[in-house]
């Protein structure tokens, strides 16, 4: 989980807002995880088609091996479901159901936010959040935080490589220690980068009583678009099945 | 009084953590627009010169402070360090350590967001900022993408475009390679012209020859001495180093070695570590191939090169540390593996703090070794002049301290070879020397290999040069 915040700008393919992003993610946890309306046809259809949406955006992202990997895992496990369902008996049964709740139900939803926290920067979540009318109190912090962990994902990257070196390793001589070891010079090296990086963020005006302007360019574009179209489709479904107009 | 940049006046100060670097009672005028340099050995007061004047003290960092500072009539006690951004610019030391967005046009934009500039001012400010340092093919990339110079680029940019009438540089190019120094060189010319004042605290000297007014030198937090620019860039290098500073100018500069391994002092050696076809591509991209290479063992190998010519790729491969390399290493006609390599090998880091573990410092040198092997521990200590500190822990100790419990630590595991990245960044003259003895007292029993940029170390310890560009030696 690296990937916090620290999105690549020069290689990750299609820009959506943030609340796009956002967007997706919560209608998916309502459709797909929450099985809301899914005694729906039209809405089954329809939640198949939002589950894919996330998949799409990884191969935007160029992550080819990713999105066919799990492209390739849901689809097998979405045509299962619909196809041999119904001529199971109970122990086979109850091993696809498993699978079905995690890598149909579940999946697409993670996927969707993982991808979400990796292909946003901390300017444009902030700009996300301010435009959400979330108060600066609250945002700064969050962004301080966010800021922070891909540097101690460094850190412990190069605490693993010396403690290779020195063969400090499960099974060995202090095994019994290797958690202790490990979080002695996390938390040196975190407090110190974290005393410079404040020192660096007050010298640079953070924190003024000035409200901050933000010139990250966020905003809804025609995929933006498109998006919210699809989603607003499928609650749209959801009521008129609702109410018995569609099946 | 107007011409006054900043003033301070019997300035005392001393950190409630204990740490070095008191001041004692300085006084310091500087004009507008002059450029001021600060130097002196580390611990002399010129780091919290600089803070004194951005207002990281009394404001962020503790202590008891006496004495008044103004920067242009501002009386920094009673300012808070965010109301004086538009005001003081501040460069840092490591370049990793102070940014905070993840993109390199938000973050030359970040001060000015933080001012609450209005959204044209600030895209006015960013071009004509990239525009004057010509950093335009550094715009929307990724920090993370970035070398240290183009980060410390990065880092002046977003000084710039919140347009301070005074920048305050701390120690900018402790990072940095020569080239990179140059072109920071480049952007406070720039400054310069355009009539900002700038104060600078740094331990290399040469690259502010012509560009600093005056030059005021420290010692024990009391400023004792100050020298013209063409008095202070006119001293030999002796004076300099008896002031215990940084040569000024080295009468050679070893980049200029031809590429591949030279030999420039005469060391007793018993045999030789032959690398045979390293490679190693990293994103497609070609980062490390070297055919043949014979390194005598107990020599001291100086590796330069141009940033990203593929050093600490070498080193890492030579230390088994990279996974998906290609080549092998050969002992005594015997062939290692990079496992064996791994056991051989250890790399004292340039942040040493990333590995200490343990509680004490004998403990840190017995954690490999038996229990029985503690007297050994013990003579190891002492030759390495940390026998005093044997149940400190390791982390309570000074820089170079850590640096000897890393080496002992490594001693006792029975590494024959040992690689020190830029061992000597940011060190000042004396420190400079003691790691250079440190080298020397290893013995011929340890082959030693240095990646460093500094030409002094290499002058006082090294026996050879090796010169990587482009991932190659030849």
């Amino acid at each position: 989980m690296a990937g916090l915040f620290t999105a690549d700008v020069e290689n990750r393919g299609l820009v959506l807002d943030p609340r796009t992003k956002l967007a997706v993610v919560i209608t998916l946890v309502v459709f797909a995880l929450g099985g809301t309306g899914s005694y729906i046809k039209a809405v089954q259809w329809g939640t198949i088609v939002l589950s894919i949406i996330p998949i799409l955006l990884l191969f935007t992202a160029k992550q080819w091996k990713k999105g066919l990997i799990l492209g390739g895992i849901f689809s097998a496990m979405k045509i299962s479901q619909l196809l041999l369902i119904t001529k199971l008996n109970s122990p086979l049964l109850s091993l696809l159901g498993i699978c079905c709740m995690v890598f149909v139900r579940l999946m697409p939803g993670l996927i969707m936010g993982a991808y979400m926290l990796s292909s946003t920067t901390v300017s444009e979540f902030i700009a996300a959040m301010h435009r959400m009318h979330i108060p600066q109190q609250i945002t700064i912090p969050l962004s301080v935080m966010f800021r922070f962990f891909p540097t101690v994902f460094e850190e412990i990257s190069m605490i693993n490589t010396a403690m290779k070196m020195r063969d400090i390793r499960i099974g060995g001589k202090n095994s019994s220690k290797l958690i202790e070891y490990r979080l002695v010079p996390l938390m040196v090296c975190s407090v110190n980068i974290g005393s410079e990086l404040s020192a660096a963020a007050l010298t640079r005006g953070l924190g003024t009583k000035v409200k901050r302007t933000n010139i990250c360019r966020i905003g809804f574009h025609l995929p933006d678009i498109v998006i919210f179209a699809a989603l607003l489709a499928l609650y749209l479904l959801w009521i008129l099945g609702m109410i018995g107009v569609v099946k | 009084m107007k011409d006054t940049a900043v003033s301070l006046r019997n300035v005392s100060f001393r950190y409630s953590n204990g740490d070095k670097g008191v001041l004692d009672s300085v006084g310091l005028e500087i004009k507008r627009g002059e450029c001021v340099l600060l130097c002196g050995s580390s611990g002399c007061g010129k780091t919290t010169v600089t803070r004194s004047i951005n207002g990281l003290m009394p404001h962020y960092y503790e202590g008891n402070s006496e004495g008044e500072v103004e920067v242009f009539g501002r009386n920094i006690k009673d300012t808070p360090i965010e109301d004086l951004a538009g005001t003081v610019g501040s460069v840092f030391q490591n370049p990793r350590r102070q940014f905070f967005c993840v993109d390199t046009t938000a973050e030359i934009a970040f001060g000015c967001e933080n001012m609450g500039l209005p959204e044209n001012e600030i895209l006015r400010r960013l071009n004509s900022t990239v525009s004057e340092m010509h950093i335009e093919n550094l715009l929307e990339r990724s920090i993370f993408n970035l070398s240290g110079g183009e980060k410390q680029k990065i880092a002046c940019a977003g000084v710039s475009a919140m347009l301070p009438d005074l920048i305050v540089l701390d120690e900018p190019t402790s990072n940095l390679d020569l080239d990179a120094v140059y072109e920071l060189r480049s952007i406070m010319k720039l400054w310069k012209e355009q009539g900002k004042t700038i104060v600078i605290a740094e331990h290399r000297l040469g690259w502010l020859r012509g560009l600093c007014d005056r030059i005021v030198y420290l010692d024990n937090g009391r400023i004792v001495k100050e020298f013209s620019g063409s008095e202070f860039f006119g001293l030999d290098n002796t004076e300099i180093n008896a002031l215990g500073l940084r040569a000024l100018n080295m009468k050679s500069n070893y980049m200029d070695l031809p590429k591949g391994l030279t030999e420039i002092k005469k060391c007793g050696t018993s045999g030789v570590l032959t690398v045979e076809n390293f490679t190693y591509s990293y994103g497609g991209r070609n980062a490390l191939n070297i055919k043949k290479l014979d390194i005598p063992k107990g020599s001291v190998t100086a590796i330069v090169g141009h940033n990203g010519a593929g050093k600490s790729t070498f080193t890492k491969c030579l230390c088994g540390l990279l996974k998906g390399f290609r080549g092998r290493v050969v002992s005594d006609r015997k062939p290692l593996r990079p496992k064996d390599m791994m056991k051989l090998s250890y790399m004292v880091m340039q942040d040493v703090n990333h590995q200490l573990f343990a509680e004490t410092v004998l403990e840190e040198a017995m954690l490999g070794a038996d229990d029985s092997d503690e007297p050994k521990a013990l003579e190891l200590l002492t030759k390495l002049e940390i026998a005093e500190y044997k149940d400190r822990h390791p982390m309570s100790l000074s820089g170079g301290q850590k640096q000897r419990t890393a080496i002992a630590s490594a001693l006792m595991a029975g590494k024959k070879l040992l690689v020190f990245d830029e061992p000597t960044s940011g060190l000042d003259f004396s420190s400079m020397k003691c790691t250079s003895e440190l080298i020397h007292s290893l013995g011929e029993d340890v082959t030693v290999m240095i990646v460093t940029h500094d030409m002094e170390l290499i002058e006082s310890c090294c026996t050879h040069v090796l010169h990587i560009e482009n991932g190659t030696i030849e």
